[in-house]
């Protein structure tokens, strides 16, 4: 018997599954799947106000977030505040970009770019698909336009995100998130250990710094 | 009655630094949970609808494992099955081996513990790193984890310090925690990009995509599973939930009971390999779906509960016996309240035996534990057990047995009661007795409030004949 | 769990079963009398069942369920006439509501009756408060002191305030907050000799921190509990005197405390 038939067999038999090879009824069990998810404002927490946008900036600087947040007017204003970004910190105007269409056409003269974050890279800057008001968060798809090693080598982790795109709560990216993408990642402020004694340490192995652009438009 | 674990606690009363170190982040711990719990009112309800996703998951098991392994496969996963830690362990070699892996790098899992991997690996000859900072520490030390969310919180920072010194190529120069930090960064970077094989375990399993979803602070996991040739999932088959909207509502239990946060700042859905004109992922992407006693306790009505857990941490952040004697005590992967139930399901009873026993039955376990799991009744099932195994020792069955001969005999137990306060009294000074035989468990810590000369019984006896 | 909820009774006279406990019927009778007390002057008629002995916790925690449901068994048979039950502990309380039924699952015959008494037993503070509306009225006590949440009551009963309640109602008493007031003081029944090490270790953090609320007495609502923190608390030198709650609101606040003579 294969590893598989002794794993599910014992699984059914302690179930009392009937016969072994007795499927549940898919479209009871999903019914009651679904009903679970019923009333999800009783099981999550209220956002502060009714603007998504508003919320998910106030968020992102909280200290449960602790990034830092700048707002644009347009797409186009996004190199003009990654310079500022990167100018109040003192570094280099050397980026690694994420190859997105919509960045990659605006004018980054006076920008040394890279398509890839190498392993000590001091800045990338990438698009966020969505935002989630709830928690801060930004999420990335991976793809042929988003590596996903973009937003972990960097230490300065600079991040856009459409103000059109800011979902109220988690269950709204499910909704809209359509087919698995290879990796979805749901960053939430930069990385952090509390492992030494519980007590809290950015830059563990991902970036020290999220800076996130909020863009109006 | 020298068992292990008796031996095992008293060396960890006795070491001071070890308090120090659990105190230091238990407290820290039970303090950040408290304060997400006032930040959101809505917690009772999620706890009870999480409680009942995991519920309607364990009930419709097959179903789910069926629904992940096909979305799974059709994203080009390879999903591989294993009953025991043995068979799991062959499979992960066997792929490890197939990709040519000298080194591998892994992501904390603590089902990757409990299967034995780190041992299998370095007994293959195959180089792990592991890549979670308290994982990295335990591995230097040669330890094993002693908490599922803090694997080194046995260590206090002048441990961290003086190992990091002497292993690290680079090490910090200042005492401060941030440049430890910084320390095994610069150590583990390199590694992190040059390993054949990224290992992690799962968060969730999403049936209905066929996603596995990790969380992490660090960031470490993605470090872990990106850039390696190859990416292996080992996972529980109680990690299922039907979809992403069902992991979300517990995703916000299981982040909150463990570290206080709303959400980790890293999560990640993982779905198949790298796909056509992706700029990195893994080539290969294998889910190890690993059973190791699951269904055993799947079909024992005492204990199909503790398949809810979401391994959150706080039933040992908040168990006073834990907060004494720290994970390693327990002598198993899991520590603290949800180890003391599940280690026996996973070694044997009659290894565990001490487990369910060393508990007070306080209660608090059940009270913070994020889906509910009635954790005092399942240790009490297994002291039923024992009992009924004959595991409990003799002493105290005799002891028990005396005393409930009498107490089904009021007459009797009420004389036997009188004489006993008299007998009793021979030992006091002043009201408290300091030494009594037969009582020196309890006299060798506290003294013993000597009893009054007659027993109420007596004593209202004597008043309803005065009246 | 909290109780369900009748309203309280005031006017009726209640017959009410007194459970002493084992530990108070042999350790310390002023509870026993303390309840008695308590409970008459709350206009219930008392009775004190003589079959009584233990309400079968330490066989049933230990894993002996048929040693535990046989004393369940004596326990419902002595009590069953009441119209109901009252104990001094929530320990043993919590025992008879929740665990009755668990030790007698596989008892056709017994079940039904376990229910019906777990139905109507109560802890004694919990009882005073909510089902007789009773104020202590006239008792007296110059100290300053602090209240432990045993676990059994807190957590099986939810019973937090009517202690609390009560006790503000004794003049010249001032209570002070206890750091922990809802952890377990590691007595755990027979875990406290079982593994007397680590209880050991759990009570002395208790000792510190009752000691750090700079109350002159402790005070809790289960006898086992407080018998383990007094003790540690003797040992270690402490000036902290322990009293049941029922004591103090009777009134008996000024004679011995756990340990002291009579
Ligand atoms: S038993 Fe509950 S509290 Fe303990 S780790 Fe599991 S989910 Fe968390």
């Amino acid at each position: 018997m294969s590893a598989r038939d002794a794993v599910l067999g014992a699984v059914k038999a302690a179930l009392g599954r009937s016969r072994p090879a007795d499927p549940a009824d898919p479209a009871a069990v999903a019914a009651e799947a679904l009903a679970l998810l019923a009333d999800p404002d009783a099981v999550r927490p209220a956002l502060p106000g009714t603007d998504a946008a508003v919320a998910f900036a106030a968020r992102v600087v909280s200290p449960k977030v602790g990034a830092t947040l700048d707002r644009v007017e347009a797409l186009a204003d996004l190199p003009g505040a990654v310079r500022r970004y990167l100018d109040g910190q003192g570094l280099p105007h050397l980026l690694a970009l994420q190859p997105d269409p919509a960045l990659q056409g605006l004018d980054w003269a006076g920008f040394e770019l890279r398509d890839a974050a190498l392993p000590d890279e001091a800045a990338a800057f990438g698009l966020a698909r969505w935002g989630i008001a709830e928690t801060g968060s930004l999420v990335f798809h991976s793809g042929p336009d988003t590596a996903v090693l973009g937003h972990f080598l960097p230490l300065h982790h600079i991040a856009a995100v459409r103000a059109s795109t800011i979902l109220p709560h988690l269950e709204d990216y499910a909704a809209v998130c359509g087919a698995a993408p290879r990796n979805a990642n749901l960053i939430t402020g930069a990385s952090g250990t509390t492992d030494i004694e519980g007590s809290y340490v950015r830059g563990a192995h991902g970036p020290r710094f999220l800076h996130v652009l909020l863009v109006a438009d | 009655m020298g068992t292990v674990f008796k031996r095992d606690v008293a060396r960890a009363l006795s070491d001071a630094t070890l308090k120090t170190a659990i105190d230091r982040t238990t407290v820290t711990a039970e303090r950040k949970r408290a304060a997400a719990l006032t930040d959101y009112p809505q917690f009772a309800a999620a706890r009870e609808r999480g409680t009942r996703i995991k519920d309607h998951v364990v009930a419709h098991l097959d179903h789910y494992l069926l629904e992940f392994e096909r979305n799974a496969t059709a994203s080009g996963a390879t999903v591989h099955w294993a009953a025991d830690s043995e068979e799991a362990c062959r499979i992960v070699l066997g792929i490890c081996r197939g990709a040519g892996a000298r080194r591998v790098t892994r992501s904390k899992s603590m089902l990757g513990e409990e299967i034995g991997l780190p041992h299998a690996l370095e007994a293959a000859g195959i180089e792990r790193v592991e890549t979670d900072l308290a994982e990295h520490i335990v591995q230097l030390a040669g330890e094993t984890p002693s908490h599922i969310i803090w694997p080194a919180l046995h260590k206090t920072r002048e441990q961290v310090s003086a190992l990091f010194k002497a292993s690290h190529r680079d090490p910090h120069k200042t005492e401060d925690v941030e440049a430890m930090v910084e320390s095994a960064r610069r150590e583990l970077r390199d590694r992190f990009l040059s390993a054949e094989v990224g290992i992690s375990g799962a968060n969730f399993l999403v049936a209905d995509s066929g996603a596995v979803c990790t969380v992490t602070n660090e960031g470490n996991a993605e470090l872990t599973t990106t850039p390696p040739r190859v990416h292996i999932v080992t996972a529980g088959i109680e990690k299922l939930v039907p979809s992403l909207a069902h992991a979300f509502v517990l995703l916000r239990l299981l982040v909150r009971s463990a570290t206080g946060a709303d959400l980790t700042q890293y999560t990640t859905f993982h779905c198949g390999p790298k796909r056509p004109g992706d700029l990195d992922g893994p080539q290969e992407f294998h889910i190890v779906l690993v059973d190791n006693g699951r269904s055993r306790m799947l079909a024992d009505a005492g204990l199909r509960e503790m398949l809810r857990c979401i391994r959150c941490g706080a039933c040992m952040n908040h168990c006073v016996v834990y907060r004494q004697i720290g994970g390693h005590a327990y002598g198993a992967t899991y520590p603290g309240p949800m180890g003391a139930v599940l280690t026996p399901a996973l070694q044997g009873a009659e290894k565990a035996r001490d487990l369910p026993h060393a508990c007070t039955l306080n209660g608090r376990c059940q009270e913070v534990c994020p889906v509910g799991i009635p954790l005092p009744a399942l240790l009490r099932g297994w002291r039923d057990r024992s009992w009924k195994d004959g595991l409990v020792p003799q002493s105290v069955r005799s002891g028990l047995w005396l005393w409930r001969f009498a107490a089904e005999r009021p007459r009797l137990y009420h004389l036997g009661t009188a004489a006993a306060v008299r007998a009793m009294r021979l030992f006091r000074r002043g009201g408290w007795i300091g030494r009594m035989p037969l009582a020196g468990a309890w006299t060798r810590y506290r003294d013993f409030p000597a009893p009054a000369g007659r027993t109420f019984m007596e004593q209202l006896r004597d008043r309803e004949r005065g009246r | 769990m909290p109780h369900a909820t009748p309203a309280p009774e005031p006017r009726s006279r209640p017959r009410v079963g007194l459970f002493v406990t084992c530990l108070a019927d042999a350790i310390r009778p002023r509870l026993g009398f303390a309840a008695l007390s308590l409970l008459e002057a709350a206009g219930c008629d008392v009775e004190v069942p003589r079959a009584q002995t233990c309400c079968g916790q330490p066989a049933f925690n230990s894993g002996d369920t048929q040693g535990g449901a046989a004393l369940a068994r004596r326990t419902i048979a002595a009590f069953e006439g009441c119209d109901h039950v009252v104990v001094p502990s929530g320990s043993c309380a919590g025992m008879i509501r929740a665990h009755y039924r668990e030790a007698l699952a596989d008892d056709p015959a017994w079940l039904p009756r376990a229910e019906a008494l777990a139905a109507k037993t109560h802890e004694l503070l919990s009882f005073l408060a909510d089902y007789r509306g009773w104020r202590p009225q006239g008792v007296a006590l110059a100290a300053s002191a602090t209240y432990h949440d045993s676990c059994s009551g807190l957590r099986e009963l939810g019973i937090l305030d009517q202690p609390r309640a009560l006790l503000r109602e004794v003049d010249g008493l001032e209570l002070r907050p206890l750091t922990g007031n809802d952890v377990c003081c590691g007595f755990g029944g027979t875990f406290c000799v079982k593994y007397p090490a680590i209880s050991d270790a759990i009570v002395k953090e208790k000792a510190v921190l009752i000691e750090a609320s700079g109350a002159q007495l402790l005070l809790g609502g289960d006898l086992g509990c407080l018998m383990n923190m007094a003790g540690a608390l003797h040992r270690r030198g402490s000036a902290v005197r322990a009293f049941h709650a029922a004591e103090v609101l009777a009134g008996m606040g000024n004679g011995p405390a756990i340990g002291e003579e009579e």
